[in-house]
């Protein structure tokens, strides 16, 4: 990493539309490729903060590269195009058949080996705090395990130094501040920032010059047999709709008397969650 | 006194962060008995710190039958790395079964890193924990936003890792006479230098950060008829101290403006009780509220999704019943 | 043949969706009841390129091709087709004869600012009495030693309240023989030019839609558009593709207000059923669906046509003829479907219903679609 450039990857994940949920209960893995796309909210948030980032460097005269990479199925490309649009210099596809089904530990091992092998010089990598979909959290820290790279998580504001990050945050109502060395990983807030939109200039021009790289599990040098799904240490027993499954207590009837039934059964659990007592009568 | 585990063990972390109002761990401790009564081994609570010797007693006192302790003025502040190799190298020692941390930010950050370099799986934001008849840890988790309930085992790497959704569980009774062993370890001499500095930490505790935190969230729909009906939501929130959603026909419509709306492109809530007025419950709301722990629904329809999902599903004009309740609280409120 | 569409055009749909439900989508309603033109969104949009959508990324546009224009046109009218009508009218008939028919000159002092949304254009054609007569326009541009004085009154000029620079269709003054008309492209800084009432509208009601004057207004020789009596033909190439606009316009009501009516219909319980079980509803929404999907199909094919380069006229005019007739019908099954509650201001339909009927009248009416595919049909070497 020269004095003046920084190179920065931000993990991007295409989650489904939540209005279809097409579960393929035989592997227990999501159908993706059915749901209509969108980029992950949170992946969003750490594409902005590092767009930011670069316009922040840009009067040092600091030359930021952004690089959007994403692990998915070849729809997944799309996520791409929407970064480059809004402004990430490059997009990279991680996509093989082999990769589908992985938890959270190997997704970390596929996007580690990538960063090790074709952009070494990384000097931070940005992610989301956790995905609307699968929502563990897990990802950001464990990529920064498997590169070796201290991590934060979390962030609501992030600054720069010529080899340092500083990051502020509020994590279990203890406001901090933090820094450390590059390179290094760190995991944007949800609500830290209002991402931009695109234009459709930058649309236009992503799909005009298209600068995604595509990049299988042989170019990757995974091995022969490597099968994510297998190879992941949990396994999904099932999944199942609460909805289906809820009792829900109804009440019927003019609306005093099930107001006033409202608060004989369950005016407990109201004035706990108001934080005050509510009389009998 | 040995040492080692007995291969059965079940670990909880002590998050004592945010304690006296973080009971995570206690809450913890308390499934864990529950789980060590089907595989037959020791709930060992796991305390790092300095002057940590109230928290190993308080866990003794709610179900820990043993607790570890490492007790050191460098581990005075929380540093994440650190707390991270201390784990990682007791667990590689001990070889629990299980290792089981509060799904605070504090341990959504140690879980992982601890899970990836012992090379094992991790569920996070565990709603439930079982024992099947293999004497596995069956993990069960939400994503969507709750919208889907997953069960998930790690079959053969050890230990089997889970991170649990505080408020999920309940903690004991404090026994002062329950019993527990204390071992207290030496800080290893190769502990790895912290490489996160941390130049400030200030307890914050914010009072309301909107929406999303919010205890109580009242929401409504296209079922509230009108812009005007749809305010007196806002005189409901005032006596219940809550917050006011709605869904995006209604922010279309101009009844509210968009930072009310919760849905996929919206706020996600997460409150004790959610009540939702008039709302019928497409699954792009839906998907961002699955985590409220309580929901009351009215509906004049007794078919609307979100009459489904919730645990109180009133079949009635939402207009009368919102009057109703504002009503009732106006009586009842102590003064 | 693909009729899927390309991942970019998905793109472009997703990126316009997400920036009209989010910004627009909460303030339609409100907009329409107030008759109130939003610059607070406007100028939201100009650095987003909303305003040179097919102009070149030199000079500040997008650079897109003609389907994925109609698709923005489309995904803004779905949420507010008032602001839909005013950026495809900016768009087609503001600045594309511009850059068809501009001198570089032109180009460089009229288009950047105008494709950055920081002037909005407009085209001015109907008079009172030339409405589909373009014949009868009285509008009159008089030859001086500096270049021209025009003299008229437009009527029914959209994005008239709000223009900064207008297109104007004048016929020469004095001529001999048949007159010789001209567009010539007219600032509001102009001396002499001066905005009429905002027309109060059955629909469309945030566009301010309203009377131009033109008393004496000088025009420098560097203003006229195009080569001198070549007015009818800006004209009809502009008329050509702003009926590709408008037509996505129609459809965007359209799929609005079907979305509407469908999820009304899964919702709504009568006769212990939701709407839905039942088979008369069941059949309208068949029906909607196939109109929306045909006129869809056709004006793709239009906006295909475009590009290609060939006479895309009969093709845009078919395009416009069916989106137009689609969102009549689609929005009136829509008012239907709702019952009483489609009556009501506090349900989107009747907004839809307001504006469906327009996209049958302006920018050519349904008859002089008609005109234009019969003369195609019948000149056509067959």
């Amino acid at each position: 990493m020269e004095n003046n450039t920084l190179d920065i990857i931000v993990c991007i994940k295409q989650v489904p539309m939540v209005s279809e949920l097409p579960w393929n209960s035989k592997t227990g893995t999501l159908k993706r490729e059915l749901a209509q796309g969108m980029m992950d909210p949170a992946s969003r948030l750490a594409l902005e903060a590092g767009l930011r980032l670069q316009r922040a460097g840009q009067p040092e005269g600091r030359r930021i590269r952004v690089t959007a990479l994403t692990m998915g199925p070849p729809m997944a490309e799309e996520v791409l195009h929407q970064a480059v649009s809004l402004g990430a210099d490059h997009g990279v596809l991680l996509t093989d058949r082999k990769m589908a089904g992985a938890d959270t530990n190997l997704t970390s091992f596929i996007l580690g080996r990538y960063i090790r092998m074709f952009q070494p010089d990384t000097g931070l990598v940005l992610c989301g705090s956790q995905t609307s979909d699968s929502e563990t959290a897990q990802v950001g820290p464990q990529l920064a395990c498997e590169l070796d790279w201290p991590a934060i998580g979390w962030a609501s504001d992030i600054r720069l130094t010529q080899r340092t990050l500083v990051v502020t945050r509020l994590v279990d109502d203890f406001m901090e501040t933090l820094e450390m060395d590059l390179p290094g990983l760190v995991t944007i807030d949800q609500g830290a920032l209002v991402p931009r939109y695109a234009g459709l200039a930058g649309v236009a021009q992503a799909f005009a010059a298209p600068k995604i790289d595509v990049v299988d599990a042989d170019r990757l040098e995974l091995d022969k047999d490597f099968n994510a799904l297998k190879d992941s240490p949990t396994r999904i027993l099932d999944v199942f709709s609460p909805a289906a499954q809820k009792e829900s207590r109804v009440l019927k009837g003019a609306a005093k008397t099930v107001v006033d039934k409202l608060f004989t059964d369950y005016g407990k659990i109201i004035s706990s969650a108001m934080g005050k007592d509510l009389k009998k009568k | 006194m040995s040492k080692k585990s007995t291969g059965k063990d079940i670990w909880v972390l002590g998050d004592y962060r945010n304690y006296f109002k973080n009971r995570v761990t206690l809450q913890i401790l308390a499934r864990a008995r529950a789980l060590a009564e089907k595989t037959g081994g020791r709930v060992c609570g796991v305390v790092f710190g300095h002057d940590v010797g109230g928290y190993t007693s308080e866990y003794i006192a709610h179900g820990a039958d043993r607790v570890y302790v490492i007790d050191h003025p460098r581990l005075k502040s929380y540093g994440i790395e650190t707390f991270t190799n201390l784990l990682i190298g007791l667990a590689r020692d001990m070889n629990p079964d299980i290792i089981l941390i509060g799904a605070t930010r504090f341990g959504q950050e140690v879980a992982p890193r601890v899970a990836k370099r012992l090379d094992t799986g991790l569920t996070a934001d565990c709603i439930d924990l079982d024992i099947d008849d293999k004497q596995r840890l069956v993990q069960i988790a939400p994503s969507f936003g709750g919208n889907l309930i997953a069960r998930i085992l790690t079959p053969k790497a050890r230990p089997q890792m889970a991170t649990v959704r505080p408020g999920t569980f309940h903690e004991l009774p404090h026994d002062d006479t329950a019993q527990g062993e204390v071992i207290t370890l030496d800080l290893p001499e190769d502990l790895p230098a912290e490489r996160i500095r941390c130049t400030h930490s200030e307890y914050r505790p914010v009072k309301t950060l909107g929406i999303e935190k919010a205890d109580i969230v009242i929401t409504g729909g296209r079922g509230m008829g009108s812009k005007g009906k749809f305010k007196k939501l806002f005189d409901l929130a005032g006596l219940l101290n809550a917050e006011v959603g709605a869904t995006r026909p209604v922010v279309h419509a101009g009844w509210v403006g968009h930072e009310a709306l919760v849905g996929q492109a919206g706020k996600h809530i997460r409150p004790k009780v959610l009540f939702s007025f008039g709302v019928s419950g497409a699954i792009q709301h839906t998907a961002a509220l699955m985590d409220a722990d309580f929901i009351v629904a009215v509906n004049k329809n007794p078919d609307a999704m979100m009459m489904k999902l919730a645990d109180v599903a009133i079949v009635a004009d939402a207009n009368q019943v919102c009057s109703g309740i504002i009503r009732a609280l106006k009586e009842k409120i102590r003064d | 043949m693909d009729f899927n569409p390309c991942m970019k055009h998905q793109v472009v749909r997703k990126t316009v969706r997400e920036f009209a439900e989010n910004e627009i989508g909460p303030h339609a309603a409100s907009l329409d009841r107030e008759g109130r033109f939003p610059t607070e969104i406007i100028e939201k949009m100009g650095p987003l390129n909303y305003f040179g959508l097919q102009a070149p990324p030199s000079l500040g546009g997008a650079g897109l091709d003609t389907i994925s224009y109609a698709i923005v046109i489309e995904e803004l009218s779905r949420v507010c087709a008032a602001i839909g009508l005013c950026v495809s009218v900016h768009n087609s008939v503001g600045l594309f004869p511009i850059l068809k028919f501009g001198t570089e000159e032109q180009i460089a002092r009229f288009v950047p600012d105008m494709a950055k949304g920081l002037h909005i254009g407009a085209f001015c054609l109907t008079e009172a009495n030339a409405g589909s007569d373009a014949g009868g326009v009285e509008t009159t541009a008089t030859k001086t030693d500096e270049g021209y004085t025009i003299n008229g009154t437009k009527i029914f000029v959209t994005n008239g309240g709000v223009c900064d620079v207008v297109l104007v269709f004048a016929v020469d003054a004095g001529s001999q023989g048949p007159s010789r008309p001209n567009v010539f492209i007219v600032e509001k800084t102009c001396p002499g030019f001066s905005v009429g009432e905002i027309e109060d509208l059955c629909g469309m009601r945030a566009n301010p839609v309203s009377s131009l004057f033109f008393e004496d207004c000088p025009i420098p020789e560097t203003n006229l558009l195009g080569k001198p009596g070549h007015g009818l033909k800006i004209g009809l190439t502009a008329l050509d593709t702003g009926r590709i606009g408008i037509a996505a316009q129609a459809l965007g009501i359209a799929q609005g207000a079907f979305e509407a009516a469908l999820s009304y219909a899964k919702e709504r319980r009568q006769f212990n059923s939701p709407l839905t079980k039942f088979q008369t509803i069941q059949n309208y929404l068949a029906d909607m669906a196939t109109s929306i999907e045909a006129s869809r199909l056709l004006l793709y094919r239009a906006a295909a046509a475009k590009d290609e380069g060939g006479d895309f006229g009969a093709q845009s005019a078919m395009a416009k003829l069916s989106c137009s007739a689609t969102a009549r019908t689609v929005t009136d099954l829509a008012v239907q479907i709702h019952g009483g509650y489609g009556y009501s201001r506090e349900y989107d339909v009747e907004r839809y219903f307001r504006e469906a009927k327009v996209t049958q009248i302006y920018e050519g009416t349904s008859e002089v679609q008609k005109m234009v595919i019969a003369r195609h049909l019948i000149t056509r070497p067959s």
